[in-house]
């Protein structure tokens, strides 16, 4: 079918929707026309699923090159690894964390919290402190910048992690309780001594719809809200990540991970079969447990292609945002007043534009509304963990964009957010919010519960 | 795996047309309510396929306990035809793979694919124990059905008898008991008496916190049929077809695929029509009939034909990639044909609720 025939009717569909279908949304476009615009939370890409398979969905506007390769990446994203010499699927490990994508990024959505039985879609980074070349977290002998958590059989694993949690009562200003637990990780059971000073950072694997869009988004466009020195006064600064992209051999802006050290959706889906399944590729053809006495002696690297590697960045390259639900339902419309008077809006930026991305039309040049910014912030002691890579220090994390974050109840089947899945629902997430976002925080501690509930019931309609 | 050939175009049409049926001025009526298909679906379609795989399980567990205490051929094919049994409700359930099975992670330690052999073959050659326990902490890689399917077939599908060790048996048992516990907990995770994740469904518009309307649990079960069409036209049957390679069929070593495949789309119908029987009852296919019963015919005409078309191909699934590709593209193409009817027509009529 020819893609301008498509395009036509797609161009008819958005009208349709804005001037028509949904009533409601006309009203809210008479009073505030970004509003009906922000239905389309992905732009062109945006679909229309609330239900357990609405990540899954192929971005509404790919061309059928775009869809094919996003085929062969759906294969790859739900590739399970074992064992080499293996017929398929081979080079698992030896020592890994999972053995397939889709095991920290069930349905490509969020992972659930680790508990002490199954750590999930959890992983600890590693480091010894210092700083390796190009501002890198430096690695921790004989444990690498990662603690691999499972190993082939015969193998042991690097360690295992224990989490404890404590419970802290505090008040919101009305006099009702709120409960936070706090978690503390220990590495036990290592397979050798762990090195003393070892710095680690609790990490659980995020949803990967929408990171196209993301992708796409120019540096300037980033830049633009950057304010490193807080020259405006806000108390909010924002800064960029400067990181390593080994393909292009330069420093570039980082915007994916929890502290934003991955320049490219490429780099991250390599690192991750490496880091994360011991899976070594052309442009990483290192195991993650080199140096170390359980390495492999297979001349098997690298374990897969560099079409695999492409097709699985291309598959969460192209993957539909789902549109925003409720808009009108008042109390959503509240909420979403109430957002920005908090100034969550600051940081969890709702509109952005996308330039081009090579190879990817369907993200490019799409007007999106992500709720982040791309940068970096101060969360505060309660959420640092100390654990410095390239630019942010050990107290500092991406906003990490929110669109989407209604449907992990019906998609994940839990509600545990933050980057460790210490939050056990929307408003704790807020609640852990401190350093530059601790204004936010208090100004909804002021709320009431009827208010508390709008600003909730807003983050569901994203 | 989860696309829609032309999706754009479709959709966007598609959409169009309920959208604007919204536009019309509609006429005071009562909200139709469709609990009754709801629950009807989730009991006696899920629940009921749920407990079946439970029970199927349970049979294999007896058998290969008995094939462990007393090797002989006969237990042996008793065994085989046991995993075929148990195999069936499993296949008829992937029509709905959301919920526990995919939250809970119960499916990769049922139906991960592929084994991992050199482990398998490390723990074979191993003095451990082998108890369920033991298998529950290995990885899904080393159980489930593949991993039992392996063991009763071997890599070709023709091992003897005489080829199976003491230790095999073992394995088998205690695997068979491993995969019983994850069924059982799979039908646990959805009665009221146990997880209960029924009640979010039966509440749907009515309170459920997954499901703010009807419409939307019907959506999830239209989703769900959708899922595995497409899984099996652009995976299941896909892979080793474009391909030619019979290591990515998905039952090789029983040359159980077609009746994997054919069950798939079983588990469609049986959703589409409320039941496990042919009878049917209050469904989508009942919503459907009301007010358009070319569509339902069509839904029903499509299952129909993907499993007689898949069903026919000759021999098995494996010597037809060679000698009788084409059959396999006849079945992939009606296959793709009820994928189609289901994602563009089914889908949107459900939308336009």
């Amino acid at each position: 079918m020819a893609s301008n025939y498509c395009r036509f009717f797609i161009a008819i569909f958005i009208i349709t929707i804005s001037v028509g279908c949904n009533k409601d949304e006309v009203t809210n476009a008479s009073q505030d026309s970004s509003l009906s615009a922000a239905y389309f939370s992905g732009g062109n890409t945006t679909i229309f699923n609330n239900g357990s398979t609405a990540y899954e969905q192929p971005s509404a506007n790919l061309n059928p090159q775009e869809f094919l390769l996003h085929t062969e990446g759906d294969a790859a994203f739900e590739a399970t690894f074992v064992t080499a010499p293996a017929t398929n699927n081979s080079g698992l490990g030896p020592l890994f964390n999972q053995n397939a994508c889709v095991s920290c990024h069930p349905r490509n959505g969020r992972s659930a919290a680790p508990s002490n039985s199954d750590l999930k879609g959890f992983l600890l980074r590693l480091s010894n402190g210092a700083v390796a070349a190009h501002g890198a977290p430096a690695p921790v002998a004989g444990f690498g910048g990662q603690l691999q958590t499972k190993a082939i059989f015969g193998l042991q694993p690097e360690g295992q992690v224990s989490i404890q949690y404590t419970y802290q009562v505090n008040n919101f200003l009305d006099g009702t309780n709120y409960e936070l637990q706090i978690p503390s990780y220990q590495i036990t059971q290592t397979y050798t001594q762990l090195p003393p000073g070892t710095h680690i950072s609790p990490r659980v694997g995020p949803a990967i719809f929408g990171l196209g869009l993301l992708e796409a988004v120019s540096e300037s466009e980033i830049l633009a809200a950057a304010d490193p020195n807080d020259a405006n006064g806000d108390g909010i600064s924002g800064k960029p990540n400067y990181v390593w992209n080994y393909i292009a051999q330069q420093m570039q802006i980082g915007r994916f991970g929890w502290k934003a050290t991955e320049p490219t959706l490429y780099q991250q889906t390599a690192e991750a079969y490496l880091g994360d399944m011991g899976i070594t590729s052309p442009n990483f053809t290192t195991e993650n447990s080199t140096g170390q006495p359980q390495i492999d002696s297979l001349q098997d690297d690298p374990e897969i292609t560099d079409d695999i590697v492409k097709a699985a960045t291309f598959y969460a390259q192209s993957l539909g945002v789902p549109a925003r639900r409720n808009m009108n339902d008042p109390l959503v419309k509240q909420g979403a007043l109430l957002f920005n008077a908090a100034k969550c809006a600051t940081c969890h930026r709702s509109q952005m534009n996308t330039a081009q991305l090579a190879g990817v039309p369907s993200v490019s040049n799409q007007i999106i509304y992500p709720y982040t910014d791309l940068l970096l912030h101060d969360m505060g002691p309660d959420l640092a963990d100390g654990f410095a890579a390239f630019s942010a220090n050990g107290s500092e994390w991406r906003t990490p964009p929110l669109w989407g974050i209604g449907l992990v109840p019906v998609v994940n089947g839990h509600s545990y957010f933050l980057h460790d899945g210490r939050a056990r629902n929307l408003s704790e997430a807020i609640l852990w919010h401190g350093g530059e976002a601790a204004a936010s925080k208090q100004f909804f501690v002021n709320l009431s519960a009827t208010e508390r509930l709008a600003i909730i019931r807003f983050l569901e309609s994203l | 795996m989860k696309k829609v050939i032309n999706l754009l175009c479709a959709s966007s049409i598609l959409i169009l047309v309920a959208c604007n049926k919204d536009d019309a001025p509609a006429p005071a009526a009562a909200a139709p309510n469709y609990s009754d298909n709801i629950s009807n679906i989730t009991n006696n379609v899920i629940i009921a396929t749920y407990a079946d795989l439970d029970a199927k399980v349970s049979t294999l567990v007896n058998q290969l306990s008995t094939l462990e205490a007393t090797p002989s051929i006969a237990n042996l094919e008793a065994s085989r035809q046991a995993w075929r049994d148990a195999r069936k409700p499993w296949e008829q359930s992937e029509g709905f793979l959301f919920g526990p099975v995919d939250q809970q992670g119960y499916d990769p330690n049922m139906d991960s694919w592929p084994v991992n052999v050199v482990d398998l073959d490390a723990v074979l050659n191993n003095g451990n124990v082998l108890t369920k326990a033991y298998i529950d902490a290995l990885d899904g890689t080393l159980k489930g059905f593949h991993t039992i399917e392996y063991l009763l077939w071997g890599t070709d599908g023709n091992k003897q008898f005489n080829s199976f060790t003491t230790r095999e048996f073992e394995y088998l048992k205690a695997c068979a008991q491993s995969l019983k516990g994850v069924t059982a907990d799979l039908y646990n995770a959805w009665i009221p008496s146990g997880g209960n994740f029924s009640n979010n469904l039966l509440t749907a518009g009515n309170g459920s916190t997954l499901y703010p309307s009807q419409k939307s649990a019907l959506q999830e079960f239209v989703n769900g049929v959708i899922t595995i069409a497409d899984e099996v036209a652009n995976g299941k049957i896909n892979d080793p077809l474009s391909t030619g390679d019979v290591t990515l069929e998905e039952s090789r070593f029983s040359a159980n695929s077609k009746a994997d495949f054919a069950d798939n789309m079983r588990s469609i119908r049986n959703v589409y029509i409320g039941s496990l029987s042919s009878l049917g009852g209050k469904s989508i296919s009942s919503i459907v009939s009301e007010t358009n019963a070319s569509l339902d015919a069509q839904v029903k005409q499509a299952i129909e034909q993907s499993i007689t078309s898949i069903e026919a191909i000759p021999g098995t699934f494996t010597t037809a990639i060679t000698a009788n590709p084409q059959a396999i593209q006849a079945a992939q193409t009606k296959v793709r044909d009820l994928q189609n009817i289901l994602q563009n027509d089914l889908l949107n009529f459900i939308n336009g609720l």
